[in-house]
């Protein structure tokens, strides 16, 4: 019997090195606004992260360059050993399947089911059928969901709505989950759910990236925090030494 | 939300060989992306009934007006036919001229350069051709005498040009004996020269209306886009290539087309079933020598799939400018 031939991309190899590497970042938008400015720091794999600061402190453009919906002013990204400066715009969809990422308003589509949703980032990377089915189910049974399969969206309540997006977000088994104010719109119960949640993909090696500003909610699931300050990093406290 | 939570791709070597199974198939997923928009986008279609028949009304009267004007040009055309193509010149003689003098213009006129044949017809043999022709019979029974002079048929030459024929024709006219000259090659050839023109703006008129079509296709695959750009927003954050998203606009811009290109080849047949009854009384008019010409099958058939391709082809234009800005 032949070996299992490994695909796993180089940086795996590289355990315990940087997945994300932020090196001397700046963004200015075309109105003059300097979203981030000589931003550097990296993230290691399997690490968890949180990206906070005042509103308009860059923590979403941070997540946008590395999403690359946006792209950098001056310096370099390297995400999973990958200079994103190389990324030409076809090699963009490759990278953002290997991304998962989870919004405040949760981006899900409306018209569809709760497992069509789901199932979009399989679908899109060309999972059989077979497989999408198996995968799908465990994502929605991690996030509480695997009765709400065959409804919309719209029947579900925004925490649930948020679960979808999480579920969609992990069920390519992404290297990296990125999440923009995930508990934004959620009761603090709730809010300390999904952040136990994003904390459970760290515990099996997925790197996580949470950009919020709940700082109690920070405190409490005591992880690493970067902290922004108009577009600057300001602080970098790591998981022991938050209070 | 206790179940077990699986490991990222490349952590586990077992999820490393699924995927290398799941994965490695991009020829089936792109397949199965394909049956999937094409019945997705027809089901899109049919969502908004109203909207979807407008623009393939407005696509269908767009491309069966050419098809339409060709079938009525091949018909004219045909009209022509029946009615004689030959450009021979009929030289009726003075009532009364013996058939002596007829026999010498018709050999005084056998000689010229110009002229293929002359065929001399007799007032007797005009009769007998009269007297075929319905309607006519019973009329000739009347007459005491037969009042048809000689007829010389004066087929000129092939290849020259309208020019010398009508010099040919002024010749004839001159012969001392002959009453009048019927030319029946000028009328054929101004005809012809009409449905030149005919053709010409029935292929203007063609490109025009198919270029309409595209931009209605075009148009209507705009606004869906814009209708749906947050769903493309996000299939692509999600990883979506822009193939991937541009798929079932594409498609419904063949459904578009395909549909439209039905309905014009429709209207066409109706149109076509409908000048049946003129054209037949027509046709006995002539002894039954005119015959309706229909839009051949392969034309029928390649009207929908042009049309196709127009769509998609207008689809493929818009979608991919959208995309562009969207990306």
């Amino acid at each position: 019997m032949r070996a299992p031939v490994s695909l796993a991309p180089v940086w795996t190899e590289l355990r315990g090195h940087a997945v994300i590497r932020f090196d001397q970042v700046s963004k200015r938008y075309e109105n003059g606004h300097e979203a981030l400015s000589q931003l550097s720091f990296e993230v290691k794999e399997g690490e968890m992260a949180f990206v906070t600061g005042h509103s308009g402190a860059g923590k979403s453009t941070l997540l946008k360059l590395l999403a690359l919906i946006e792209r950098p002013s001056h310096g370099h990204i390297v995400l999973d050993g990958q200079p994103l400066a190389k990324i030409h715009r076809g090699g963009i969809p490759k990278l953002r399947r290997r991304i998962g990422m989870v919004f405040q308003d949760h981006r899900l589509l409306m018209d569809r089911t709760v497992f069509a949703n789901v199932e979009l980032p399989l679908v899109i990377g060309g999972v059989a059928p077979v497989e999408r089915r198996r995968r799908v189910r465990a994502a929605l049974e991690k996030v509480g969901l695997l009765d709400y399969e065959r409804q919309l969206p719209d029947s579900l309540s925004t925490g649930e709505q948020q679960r979808v997006g999480i579920a969609r977000a992990i069920v390519g088994r992404p290297t990296l989950l990125i999440a923009d104010e995930p508990t934004g719109n959620l009761d603090p119960q709730l809010a300390v759910e999904i952040m136990e949640l994003f904390a459970e993909f760290q515990q099996v090696g997925t790197t996580v990236l949470v950009a919020s500003h709940d700082l109690p909610l920070i405190k409490r699931i005591r992880k690493r925090v970067v902290v922004l300050d108009h577009g600057r990093l300001v602080a970098d406290v790591a998981a022991e030494e938050v209070l | 939300m206790n179940a077990p939570i699986e490991k990222p791709e490349a952590e586990s070597s077992e999820a490393v060989e699924r995927s290398h199974h799941t994965r490695a198939r991009p020829f089936a997923s792109w397949r199965e992306h394909h049956v999937w928009s094409a019945v997705a986008s027809l089901r899109r279609l049919g969502s908004r009934p109203f909207g979807t028949l407008l623009t393939v009304a407005v696509m269908g009267l767009a491309l069966a007006l050419p098809l339409t004007f060709y079938l009525l040009l091949g018909n004219v055309q045909h009209l022509g036919d029946a009615l004689g193509r030959n450009p021979a010149i009929s030289v009726f003689l003075q009532p009364g001229q013996p058939g002596s003098v007829a026999q010498l213009l018709a050999k005084q006129v056998g000689e010229r350069n110009d002229v293929a044949t002359v065929t001399l017809k007799t007032p007797q043999q005009g009769m007998d051709e009269l007297a075929k022709m319905q309607g006519f019979s019973d009329a000739l029974h009347v007459l005491d005498d037969n009042p048809l002079p000689y007829v010389l048929q004066v087929q000129p030459k092939d290849g020259l040009d309208a020019a010398t024929i009508d010099r040919l024709a002024t010749d004839l006219r001159g012969l001392h004996g002959v009453d009048t000259v019927q030319d029946s090659g000028s009328w054929r050839q101004r005809l012809d020269a009409l449905l030149g023109v005919g053709d010409r703006i029935v292929l203007l008129l063609a490109g025009l209306l198919a270029l309409a079509a595209l931009l209605v296709v075009g148009n209507t695959v705009r606004v869906d886009i814009a209708s749906r750009a947050e769903e493309i927003g996000v299939l692509m954050l999600v990883g979506a290539s822009r193939a991937f998203v541009r798929r079932p606009y594409l498609y419904a811009g063949i459904w578009y087309g395909l549909f439209s290109g039905v309905l014009a080849v429709l209207l066409a047949l109706l149109v076509e079933w409908s000048l049946l009854g003129p054209v037949a009384q027509l046709s006995q008019a002539y002894a039954g020598k005119l015959r309706i010409g229909g839009l051949p099958p392969s034309l029928l058939l390649a009207v929908p799939l042009a049309a196709a391709v127009l769509g998609w082809l207008g689809a493929r234009l818009v979608s991919a400018w959208q995309l562009r800005r969207a990306a």
